[in-house]
């Protein structure tokens, strides 16, 4: 064991701490971190709607549906400002965080990053109506006067000020925000620190002297993105860099993510990077929240406005079928410790660890028992997750169970979890109390063998 | 007591905490069992010094890629 931990150290934990200290990357886990207020709050808006609306209209509860619709209307309102602009509320904590990361005046780089987003959006609303004979005098100059080209039979648009709220304001813009505000955000931060900034004397207060030394920078940055932004609409027609980033780098990440073998293989790493004392979610979260979570608010957005869902596996399905109880479904081991095992130290570490592991907190039963670097529990460990993962996947697959289609808070118990994430789906706790069952009978032989080891010749 | 839960980086964690000496708070290396790390520490508050352990191997550089515990007994 002395060897393998030496070999970890000198190997896995370096290239580990070079991912984890990447500024970018910690920046952008931060980022998604620090957006939860708003995502759990528009959450909540889109259950209560759920219930108030959805499912009653299902079943023909109109009145009921219309003498609700005040508190309807307000979970809209929260809705709107929250999940809905989740692109833009991610455009500013992107560039806050990365901008702490490298410890710049931070308000400034969320400005920054937040304006450079808005760049890549469409801006403006164009329609052009053909009509089937010429408007009279006076209805023509009620469309001049709004803005209205009027040429004849040919009404034309081009009001300037709308943005496309619906398509670019949500998750459909997070790449783009990621793209264009970590590009304005590198010349800003890059400004900051070779200090191209304007000094002001001591005696002025500290808000006013911040802020005017990240004027340079940031006008810097704006302009830069501004001639980019204008440079690609021109050179492609009127393409926004949001629909093009959306065609060639979110959509098939998306898509990618959504294939098993994508799945199998984030839930195997982080598993072993838990076992061997490695940070998972730390060194992974990036790319969780980057990929499946970006995913999952889709589905939200899409779920609030009566749509179907595009993605079957996002953010939380890992939460709620592979790590139930936490990494490693260790609160099954727990279970079959309660019923197999006879050793006192087994039961001690249970008893104190089955709380915290009802709400996903599985750090007491990872250091107590421990499961981490012990031989005994590796197997189930790593295989138990696999196994769900795998049921759980082909399950949604085939769609026998709804997707994630509503954000829950991590430490919520199983199977309500499940219940309230789905939209109210009566399967997916089922799903998951097989998928607990299964993990069950992975962990119960290695808790049986654990009995027959003297716990003094454990590490 | 403070103890550490770390798999990784043990002779790190025992540089980190027993090299600390700042308005007098100490930690002396007590023993080591499996993957536990025992520390003597001079605070009256041992949640405290398990609280400060923890931010001191936090503030590493691989701090925040070790899954390690610190706690008071």
């Amino acid at each position: 064991m002395n060897g393998l931990i030496a070999w970890l150290e000198k190997y896995i934990v370096p290239v580990a701490t070079k991912i984890g200290s990447v500024r970018w990357l910690v920046g952008l886990r931060d980022a998604f971190i620090t957006t939860m207020p708003a995502t759990m709050a528009g959450s909540i808006a889109v259950l209560l709607n759920a219930l108030l609306r959805d499912i009653p209209t299902q079943y023909h509860m109109d009145s009921f549906v219309n003498a609700m619709q005040p508190i309807i209307g307000v979970n809209g309102q929260v809705w709107t400002a929250t999940l809905a602009v989740y692109g833009l509320i991610f455009a500013f904590t992107w560039g806050y965080n990365l901008s702490l990361q490298y410890k710049v005046e931070p308000l400034a780089g969320g400005i920054v990053t937040l304006g450079a987003f808005l760049m890549g959006l469409t801006q403006s609303a164009a329609a052009t109506l053909t009509l089937g004979k010429a408007l009279s005098g006076s209805a023509a100059k009620v469309l001049t006067t709004a803005g209205a080209v009027v040429d004849g039979k040919t009404v034309t648009t081009n009001a300037w000020g709308y943005f496309n709220f619906n398509a670019q304001f949500g998750s459909t813009g997070l790449f783009t925000a990621m793209i264009l505000g970590g590009a304005a955000a590198a010349i800003y931060i890059w400004l900051m620190k070779k200090d191209v900034t304007i000094k002001m004397p001591d005696s002025v207060p500290p808000a006013v002297s911040k802020a005017f030394t990240a004027i340079i920078p940031a006008i810097v940055a704006f302009y830069v993105i501004g001639i980019f932004t204008y440079a690609w609409t021109q050179i492609f027609n009127g393409q926004v860099f949001l629909d093009w980033v959306n065609k060639t780098i979110q959509e098939p990440l998306l898509h990618l993510s959504q294939g098993y073998g994508a799945v199998l293989l984030l839930t195997l790493l982080v598993q072993l990077f838990w076992f061997f004392g490695i940070h998972g979610t730390n060194v992974l979260g990036p790319v969780l929240d980057s990929i499946w979570l970006t995913a999952q608010l889709d589905n939200i957005n899409r779920f609030s406005q009566g749509e179907s869902v595009r993605y079957l596996w996002t953010r939380a399905s890992f939460d709620m079928y592979a790590w139930i109880g936490g990494a490693g479904s260790t609160v099954l081991l727990l279970i079959a410790i309660f019923i197999f095992s006879k050793r006192a130290d087994e039961r001690a570490v249970a008893n104190l660890a089955i709380a915290p592991g009802v709400f996903q907190i599985n750090e007491p039963v990872m250091f107590g028992m421990p499961i981490v670097l012990n031989a005994v529990y590796f197997i189930p460990f790593v295989v138990a997750p696999v196994v769900m993962v795998t049921i759980a996947y082909w399950v949604i697959q085939w769609g026998w169970v709804s997707p994630i289609k509503v954000q829950t808070v991590w430490v919520m118990p199983p199977f309500i979890n499940s219940f309230l994430a789905t939209g109210f789906d009566w399967r997916a706790p089922v799903l998951q109390l097989f998928n607990a069952i299964v993990g069950f009978a992975i962990w119960a032989p290695f808790v049986i063998a654990s009995n027959k080891i003297d716990p003094n010749l454990e590490a | 007591m403070v103890v550490i839960n770390s798999a990784l980086k043990q002779d790190e964690i025992k540089d980190v905490l027993t090299s600390y000496n700042e308005d007098g708070v100490t930690f002396t290396f007590n023993k080591k069992a499996g993957i536990k790390l025992y520390f003597e520490t001079s605070m009256e508050d041992k949640t405290a010094a398990a609280a400060l352990a923890k931010k001191l191997i936090k503030a590493t550089s691989w701090g925040g890629v070790i899954f390690f515990s610190a706690s008071a007994e």
